[in-house]
């Protein structure tokens, strides 16, 4: 697992409580995050990775699960650099 | 109102043994004497105790329990009330010679008259225990939708035990007190033990709608009532108007009955719909002299004080009310879970035990309320939802229709209105909408989420049971094969309304302070007339309730009887964490009480509670319920567990021979 995969997990883990989750799962379809929770993830994900993420970039093919996420912010990352 | 409680004797006692026996049912009437003030009894006879705290409501002089039938030496002993006694009265007279004015009576003759088949011919709301000498039956009945209370303790070897509450058992010592992981895991998934559980292992609660016999150990129980949403019943020819003339007939008889008492009746008004139109209803019937009751929030998110002094004004009702803090909340919490004897995942109920404080200070034994309105007459959001979820399943690739879950939560950030996340929070069990748990999956994924906060080794024996699959196979076959809608009110009535609203924020706070509810809106008859009704009439698009609106529509101020349902809702971290907190709550959710009382994992409650006491916005749903659960748990654990006991001095007891 890389390093922007475990930051994100961590958090995940530490702000919904839960313990193991596959990097696959849909968050709001397993229930891992709620919709108010979608909110708390993204304004982690902006200062932690220096991202500034548009309005309609949130769906599901870019947040909605762990592998999502990680390739999302990746992308994200090469545009700012 | 009031408490009801007895258990088997063995058929010779000695006297030591009799003594015993006295003196154990006296601690359990005791134990109940918040529900009935006014005068405790108890009477050991052949082979049965039974025992009684009264609140005298109906015949004041005459209405004495535990009742016993001369002749036969059947006796009763009975909590509630049966509203249409006046004419069961004057049907049985011909037969039965009565001696008092009291619904009690009219309950033994019309026993006598057809056996236990009786209870099809009450309107009311009841929990009753005959005892038949005769041959050494004794018979049990509840309420249609469990307005009141009954639990039991079976040991075939050690007897029967039976209560109002749970903590009459314990004070019996027919069982401890030990919290049932089952009953636990099942209020965390559907926020309340549904299957015939109490919190408690052992200890189990006779269903709404259903009749028991105890024949020499061995019982039997038996539904004689469910709410029959079948597609048959509906009349599809109804109008609205004619339908609303008809419905407004029904209900007021229905407060009309409820009005029937030898002390005053008043009113809950929570400024919604409901109440507002059972105020009305009321306050015409009494010709002004209406009392109305109401919580106001410090809050304003939670409050609807403004919709409340409308209609008041409007009613010429007489109106008080009491405001509630947030730390109130927090400090009413330890009272609010020794009545409810389960774990919450709200603190809703906390307000109604203040309100039922200041109704019975003024002197008020019995107030109308109006619990029911929103799981017959489709006033939910969760209704709304089935309705979204159906048309949208009906072509799932549309992206316009998932959007319209968007005008139920106007609040949900509008980022997350995509189609997109829509989909993806709402199409949960888009696949399936022919499930018959179709409607209800998202709240209990979400409340099933708390489960993440047990300890491990709480949760060791419960692997692999799923407390969802469980309750559906309880379900009666042919709901299944109802339409969505109907499905969901079941599922609403059987998890929600019966459980947890008529329970834990009903019965349990309103007889706290000893003051009587009574439900209008679910007068059998009332709720039968609902499920003949076409859903068109109830829910109209996402309009709920539509035809309680047209009756309201002449009699409550435009603003309420076009306003949309507003939740009751209350603070949860707001009034547990934080430098207001109550003592309790910093003592009962530190890792070492939690993990000392064993249920939740010390280390998440405190990251947990870290996270809500640093937190600058609004707590999420999930965290405010996990922390309702840890706390009342708690809660529960260290007040029922530990050992501490309830109620008045068992010596206040009067307990006679037959």
């Amino acid at each position: 697992m890389n390093e922007t995969a475990s930051t994100i997990r961590t958090f995940i883990s530490d702000t919904f409580f839960v313990d193991d989750f596959a990097a696959d799962a849909s968050f709001l379809q397993t229930g891992i995050i709620d919709s108010m929770g979608m909110m708390e993830l993204v304004a982690f994900l902006e200062p932690t990775f220096g991202i500034k993420i548009q309005e309609e970039e949130l769906v599901p093919e870019n947040l909605d699960s762990l592998v999502n996420v990680c390739a999302f912010v990746a992308r994200k990352r090469t545009q700012v650099a | 109102m009031c408490g009801i409680a007895g258990f088997t004797l063995p058929p010779a006692l000695t006297e030591e043994r009799r003594s015993e026996a006295e003196a154990k049912l006296r601690r359990m009437v005791a134990a109940l004497h918040h529900r009935g003030p006014d005068a405790l009894r108890g009477v050991l006879q052949q082979g049965m105790a039974l025992g009684h705290a009264r609140l005298s409501i109906l015949d004041l002089e005459g209405g004495h329990q535990p009742m016993r039938d001369e002749g036969t030496g059947l006796t009763i002993v009975f909590n509630g009330e049966i509203f249409n006694h006046a004419e069961l009265r004057e049907a049985l007279a011909p037969r039965y010679t009565f001696r008092t004015r009291s619904d009690t009576e009219v309950i033994l003759a019309a026993f006598l008259a057809e056996g236990i088949d009786c209870v099809q011919r009450f309107n009311g709301q009841f929990a009753f225990a005959i005892h038949d000498p005769r041959d050494g039956r004794l018979w049990l009945a509840r309420d249609r939708f469990g307005k009141r209370p009954l639990y039991y303790v079976h040991d075939p070897k050690d007897g029967f035990s039976f209560a109002s509450e749970a903590k009459a058992l314990f004070a019996a010592g027919v069982i401890e007190p030990r919290l049932d992981p089952r009953a636990l895991f099942e209020t965390i998934h559907l926020w309340a033990p549904t299957v015939g559980r109490s919190a408690f292992e052992g200890v189990r609660a006779l269903p709404p709608g259903c009749v028991a016999q105890l024949r020499r150990g061995d019982l039997r129980i038996r539904r004689y009532w469910d709410l029959d949403l079948s597609e048959e019943r509906i009349d599809r020819a109804l109008t609205l108007d004619r339908a609303a003339d008809e419905l407004e007939a029904l209900l007021d008889d229905a407060v009309r009955l409820r009005l029937r008492a030898d002390v005053p009746v008043a009113a809950y008004l929570s400024g919604g719909l409901d109440s507002s139109l059972l105020c009305a209803l009321a306050q015409r019937q009494l010709g002004g002299r209406l009392q109305t009751f109401s919580v106001a929030f410090a809050q304003k998110r939670y409050d609807e004080g403004a919709f409340q002094q409308s209609v008041a004004a409007a009613l010429g009702t007489e109106h008080h009310r009491v405001q509630i803090e947030d730390e109130e909340i927090g400090a009413l919490l330890p009272r609010v879970v020794e009545q409810a004897e389960v774990p919450l995942l709200r603190t809703a109920p906390a307000p109604l035990l203040k309100l039922s404080g200041l109704v019975r200070s003024l002197g008020t034994k019995v107030v109308l309320t109006g619990e029911g309105a929103d799981e017959i007459f489709l006033g939910y959001d969760l209704f709304k939802e089935v309705r979204i979820r159906q048309f949208w399943a009906r072509q799932p690739g549309s992206t316009a229709r998932p959007m319209l879950f968007g005008r139920l939560y106007p609040f949900l950030p509008a980022s997350r209105r995509s189609p997109q996340m829509m989909r993806q929070f709402f199409g949960l069990g888009l696949e399936d909408v022919g499930a018959l748990d179709s409607s209800h999956r998202i709240r209990w994924t979400n409340s099933g989420r708390i489960a993440r906060f047990l300890s491990p080794r709480f949760v060791e024996g419960l692997q692999g049971w799923d407390p969802v699959e469980e309750l559906l196979e309880s379900v009666p076959a042919e709901v299944r094969s109802w339409r969505p809608l109907a499905r969901a009110q079941y599922l609403e009535v059987r998890t929600f309304l019966s459980p947890y609203l008529l329970a834990s924020q009903g019965d349990r706070m309103l007889m706290a302070n000893s003051v009587e509810g009574r439900f209008p809106f679910l007068d059998h008859r009332v709720a039968e007339f609902a499920a003949g009704l076409p859903d068109s009439l109830k829910l109209r698009g996402l309009t709920e309730k539509l035809i309680l609106r047209r009756i309201a529509r002449d009699r409550v101020p435009p603003q309420v009887w076009t306003r949309t349902k507003f939740p009751y809702r209350a603070p949860i971290a707001e009034a547990l964490i934080g430098e207001r907190a109550p003592s309790w709550a910093r003592e009962t959710l530190c890792r070492e009480a939690v993990d000392e009382v064993g249920v939740f994992d010390g280390d998440k409650v405190e990251r947990l509670v870290a996270k809500l006491d640093a937190a600058s916005t609004s707590p999420s749903e999930a965290d405010d319920m996990a922390l309702a659960a840890v706390a009342t748990t708690q809660l529960l654990a260290t007040r029922f567990i530990q050992g501490e006991r309830f109620g008045a001095d068992p010596a206040l007891v009067q307990v006679e021979a037959s």
